[in-house]
């Protein structure tokens, strides 16, 4: 079975005075069906891109550049505006980090339900989508959700909207949801039950989930793949198990030494140094080499591909598998 | 999430009425505008009756405003003047609003056309509407159609400038990209998110674009491009009373009086309306 979702190739530019800057450059991801990809990286490295390059999102002068984006093997970026107007929300749908400030505040909630039905369904009469609009929130688990129907943003709570936003999202039952830092701004309680909402959902729809975070706790909680970006590519890609046990890019390696643990007595998390390299200023060579502690003279000559290591488990380094890296390393 | 109902939401309307000062320019603005509707029934004489006999007679007695320098009564002069005065600035502001909002709405959705749009409406803002009003009284002729389309023409680029900066700071908001997320086309996207939410400064800039029209509707028929004699419009009838006014200042004072009225009270109430339209204060 061909996979839901196939990026191959994708690169998103920026105009500016000094040319093209990339966003993303040369992105390959597959999401299987069914399935929750999660991309992980720190701020500013293309990760939200990515995921507005699928929907042809990408505000200007931002444009995708290359690559093709394969839903079902339909090339989501040869579409017209109105097939892919189509496609938004019917069959690739997406959540935002800011439930506060994602809804409308003019309208009521329920009105911003059926007009998300509607842009898909304008033959449906109102009473219809009403009663729809309702079912979508019981399925979110809003309580007594014909009188939420008609409450605005601002009653609700920051947990609340974000399961109208998802309510919104899977009106139309979308093949694909791109949650994009879904949990972010909420607390971790409700942050949880978002998660399991989620969840809950994709068992029900068997729909598939490209979950977009920062935070590795989410991702060991609830996807199946992962794939570490760095600097508008992909450094690492395996699945969650693998990704988790036997990491191969020291960036990988980095981001989870910075998560503290419990079962561990550590005194100090270890920090990458440095920041994100800015689009305009990458470095020669491996990007990630002026903060790798593994770096060697090679890296920075060239960008290493990205290779499987093992069969399924995908690294960008010169000196993976890290383990024998570690050894040579003085 | 327990079942303690949440408060009703008042309406609009309650809101705006708890301002007393909104509540009292509401009132006026009512009067006003019923007063215009039913001239014909409240004027007690004919507007362009002249009575000879009875000329610049002061307030009080049978003409309860007093008559102008053509012995006509005072107070049916200015329930018709209201009428026309109203009438103009109505249209106007119709005309030019509602064509420079779609126009300052598309040059913000659409950046393409912004430059281009934009350099038009800079353009056109710098005319001056008089001198609009004069081009177009010496195309068309004068009355009251060059007055109002002078004046549309001149509404167009500022209210283009307002529903632009207005939509920009909206389509860069979260719920847009949501919106656009969902698959909503572009006139569905601009009626139901837009729209609503640029809403609040039109109708303030609006609701100030009113008084202005007037004042710059009844200056135009001051300077005889406007409303012709002898058409009850309250500039002109300023205008009239102006080489009487020290024998009978009523002639003048009335008019006037009543246009800085009608301003000030559209004024009080397009700033309230802007606080009771807002949903973030209903509370």
């Amino acid at each position: 079975m061909t996979p839901l979702l196939e990026i191959q190739g994708l690169r998103t530019v920026f105009r500016s005075a000094n040319g093209d800057i990339a966003a993303v450059d040369g992105v390959d991801l597959t999401v299987p069906r069914g399935r929750t990809l999660g991309i992980v990286g720190e701020s500013g490295c293309g990760k939200s891109m990515l995921s507005l390059s699928v929907m042809r999102l990408v505000p200007p002068p931002g444009r995708v550049a290359a690559g093709r984006v394969l839903l079902e093997g339909r090339d989501l970026l040869t579409l017209s505006t109105a097939e892919m107007r189509a496609v938004r929300g019917g069959q690739v749908a997406m959540i935002f980090q800011e439930p506060m400030t994602s809804l409308n505040p003019v309208h009521p909630i329920g009105l911003q339900i059926t007009e998300a039905m509607r842009a898909h369904d304008p033959r449906a009469s109102a009473a219809e989508l009403r009663d729809r609009a309702i079912a979508a929130l019981e399925r979110v688990r809003i309580p007594a959700p014909a009188r939420r129907y008609d409450e605005f943003p601002h009653q609700l709570s920051g947990g609340m909207r974000q399961r109208v936003m998802i309510a919104m999202a899977l009106a139309c039952k979308p093949k694909l949801l791109i949650a994009d830092e879904p949990t972010t701004a909420l607390d971790v309680t409700v942050q949880a039950q978002i998660l399991d909402l989620l969840r809950d959902l994709q068992q029900e729809t068997g729909m598939s989930i490209i979950l977009i975070t920062h935070d590795l706790g989410v991702v060991a909680e609830m996807a199946d793949e992962v794939a570490v970006m760095y600097a508008g590519r992909v450094a690492e890609r395996a699945s969650a198990r693998d990704l988790f046990g036997s990491p191969q890019h020291p960036y990988t390696l980095g981001l989870l030494g910075s998560v503290p643990r419990l079962d561990e007595d550590r005194e100090r998390l270890l920090a990458i140094e440095g920041a994100v390299p800015p689009p305009f200023a990458l470095p020669q060579g491996c990007r990630f080499h002026p903060r790798c502690p593994f770096a060697i003279e090679a890296c920075t000559k060239a960008q290493p591909p990205l290779e499987a290591i093992e069969p399924g488990h995908l690294a960008a380094c010169i000196r993976a598998p890290v383990e024998s890296a570690v050894e040579l390393t003085p | 999430m327990s079942g303690v109902q949440p408060p009703a939401r008042p309406s609009t309307l309650r809101v705006l009425l708890r301002e007393p000062a909104a509540a009292v320019s509401a009132a006026l603005v009512a009067i006003t505008v019923l007063a215009a509707l039913l001239a014909p029934w409240l004027a007690p004489y004919d507007p362009y009756e002249t009575d000879l006999m009875a000329i610049m007679q002061p307030p009080g007695g049978a003409y309860l405003l007093g008559t102008d320098g053509q012995g006509r009564d005072m107070l049916s002069r200015l329930l018709y003047g209201l009428r026309v005065t109203l009438t103009m600035g109505a249209l106007s502001l119709g005309f030019g609003g509602v064509l420079g909002v779609l126009i300052g709405f598309c040059a913000a959705y659409y950046r393409r056309v912004d430059g281009l749009l934009m350099r038009l409406a800079d353009i056109m803002l710098s005319f001056p509407a008089i001198l609009f009003g004069l081009a177009i009284a010496a195309i068309a002729g004068p009355g009251v159609t060059a007055v109002v389309i002078a004046l549309s023409v001149a509404t167009v680029p500022l209210m283009a400038r307002i529903a632009r900066s207005t939509a920009l700071v909206v389509l860069g908001l979260d719920y847009i990209e949501a919106a656009r997320a969902q698959g909503m086309g572009d006139a569905r996207l601009i009626w139901r998110h837009l729209m609503p939410n640029c809403l609040s400064p039109i109708l303030v800039f609006a609701t100030l674009r009113f008084g202005q029209v007037i004042l710059l509707g009844s200056a135009l028929s001051f300077l005889g491009l406007g409303a012709q004699a002898p058409i009850a419009e309250l500039g002109a009838m300023a205008a009239q009373g102006r080489t009487f006014l020290f024998f009978a200042p009523h002639i003048s004072v009335i008019p006037s009086v009543a246009i800085f009225v009608i301003v000030l009270a559209f004024n009080v109430l397009g700033d309230a309306l802007r606080d009771a339209l807002d949903p973030r204060l209903r509370v």
